[in-house]
């Protein structure tokens, strides 16, 4: 067994090295398209922190102020829920203070001097709605009546944040998604055509091989592992890249003024650890399709 | 030890190598299949390790019928079987041991039996002292007596030898000869396609002939006609 297991990783290392630039062609590729494909993951992510506020189709959100009293919340409440023609009433949400909180953690994970600012004590609550109609004036009469309640703080409206980044995001995120998955079947297909190549050098060895009995998978898995290799250096480098953008991108948010709002396109770096993981899974999975595919192909019995 | 039964091979759409050939071979058998370029001798041999099957008609090894064995039993069913080609087919990266080594090491078996089988077999077939050399330092007649030491080194029931000495002038073919003789006394079957009349009239063993595909001749210590 240990035999075998040395005998594999031999064989795929001369390979390597014997098909130097046909390796490094396929590697750069699918480490060019699992960069991307990390990129859509952090630019998604990004979108979503701006977002959050206004998941679950939120129209309208009341700010009540921080000093707002229980009583002053169940008023407005009920001032809210007396237009169950006009809003959603089911739907209709109440963030206290930890909920708030929470979420501004997300929303500024980017912004250290906004999150600073925030205490669970001093963060406004809000309410959040969901309305039955999509009439814009009639929405802004609702706001303008809001506005004037007691320690109401202020109302956002969905259309007036939402909509440019909703169709934004949209649109980054089809192409950056077909981007991604066009690099990806090239990287698959420049891999695949490694394995033929490093194959078809070693034919002769492969015709002896099978003529002296080695199974089919003892000859296909140093191909295999070569491909497999070439996933994941290509996944390695990737995400030494995503480390990089992600790092620059940060530093370049940072120099914003406070309460631009494009800090929440920061991404908490756990999320940027699980796209790197994910970009090496991806990444090997490729390079084992790509040389599985080949190795399997060109070897009849 | 081998058994063909009615073997048609067709290749493309009509031209047929091997048509309805039947015959039997003993263990311990030493067997020429003789014939002209083309009438079928090298397809007879492709058939018994399954690198061909026929179109009609089974091909048996071991009492067992490759036809109809599983591609995934087809290497075991070569590791009892040694090929030897005309054109050696040694690998030139290689040194003779390494070259030898390499059909004990694709099918696994351990370090120890290779450093202990190998020298065995490169004594037998007389380059014990030429271990380290590359087939490109060798003359014709040593590069095919390592082709017959990687052939033999697994120590199979059967030997297939397609034109072994096709490439060789006849002091060194008979050379090779004494060899699978010597390998054939150890109670391996030996099946040789051969159109050397030299060789086929010296050894005089069983000869079968082959005309277009199809057996004319059957007979025990026969010469070549």
């Amino acid at each position: 067994m240990l035999s075998r297991i040395a005998y594999a990783f031999r064989e795929t290392w001369a390979s390597f090295r014997r098909n130097l630039t046909l390796t490094a062609a396929a590697v750069l590729t699918s480490a060019v398209s699992l960069l991307l494909v990390g990129v859509t993951f952090l630019v998604q992510r990004g979108f979503d922190n701006l977002l959050v506020r206004w998941k679950g189709d939120v129209q309208l959100i009341v700010f009540m102020t921080p000093d707002a009293t229980p009583e002053n919340v169940a008023y407005v409440d009920g001032v809210i829920r007396s237009q169950p023609n006009v809003i959603d009433v089911a739907k209709l949400a109440y963030l206290d203070k930890p909920a708030s909180y929470a979420e501004a953690q997300q929303l500024f994970a980017g912004d250290p001097t906004m999150l600073s600012l925030l205490t669970p004590e001093t963060i406004p609550t809000q309410f959040k709605i969901v309305s039955l109609t999509d009439d814009s004036a009639l929405l802004r009469s609702l706001a303008d009546q809001y506005r004037i309640l007691p320690k109401v703080q202020g109302v956002s409206l969905a259309e007036d944040e939402f909509e440019v980044i909703s169709t934004l995001s949209g649109f980054v995120r089809t192409v950056t998604i077909v981007m991604s998955l066009v690099l990806l079947a090239v990287a698959v297909t420049l891999i695949w055509n490694t394995i033929r190549t490093a194959m078809f050098a070693r034919r002769r060895e492969i015709e002896v091989m099978k003529l002296v009995g080695a199974t089919n998978w003892f000859i296909r898995i140093p191909f295999m592992l070569e491909g497999l290799l070439h996933g994941l250096i290509g996944g390695v480098l990737s995400c030494g890249g995503l480390w990089g953008l992600n790092r620059a991108w940060e530093s370049g948010v940072a120099g914003f003024k406070p309460g631009t709002g494009v800090s929440s396109l920061v991404v908490p770096s756990g999320y940027v650890s699980g796209v790197m993981i994910l970009l090496l899974a991806i990444g090997a999975l490729a390079g084992a399709i790509g040389s599985g595919i080949a190795a399997s192909r060109f070897l009849d019995v | 030890m081998i058994r063909l039964d009615n073997v048609t091979k067709v290749y493309g759409a009509d031209t047929v190598a091997v048509r309805d050939v039947s015959f039997d071979i003993a263990k311990g058998d030493f067997v020429f299949l003789v014939g002209p370029s083309g009438s079928g001798k090298s397809t007879l041999l492709r058939l018994m390790s399954r690198q061909e099957r026929p179109e009609r008609g089974d091909v048996w090894i071991s009492g067992k019928n490759v036809n109809e064995m599983p591609d995934s039993r087809v290497p075991y069913l070569r590791r009892s079987m040694g090929n030897v080609f005309q054109d050696y087919k040694l690998l030139s990266n290689k040194t003779v041991f390494e070259n030898v080594a390499f059909a004990l090491e694709v099918i696994g078996k351990p370090r120890h039996v290779i450093n202990q089988q190998v020298p065995a077999v490169l004594e037998l077939v007389g380059l014990a002292d030429k271990a380290d050399r590359f087939p490109d330092q060798l003359s014709g007649g040593e590069q095919q007596r390592v082709s017959i030491a990687r052939a033999f080194v697994n120590r199979p029931l059967i030997m297939l030898a397609d034109e072994p000495t096709g490439n060789l002038d006849p002091a060194t073919g008979e050379g090779i000869m004494q060899l699978l003789e010597a390998i054939n006394r150890s109670g391996t079957t030996v099946v040789m396609a051969t159109h050397d009349h030299r060789i086929v009239n010296l050894m005089r063993k069983r000869v079968i002939q082959l005309d277009r595909g199809v057996l004319v001749r059957d007979q025990e210590r026969g010469v070549y006609e």
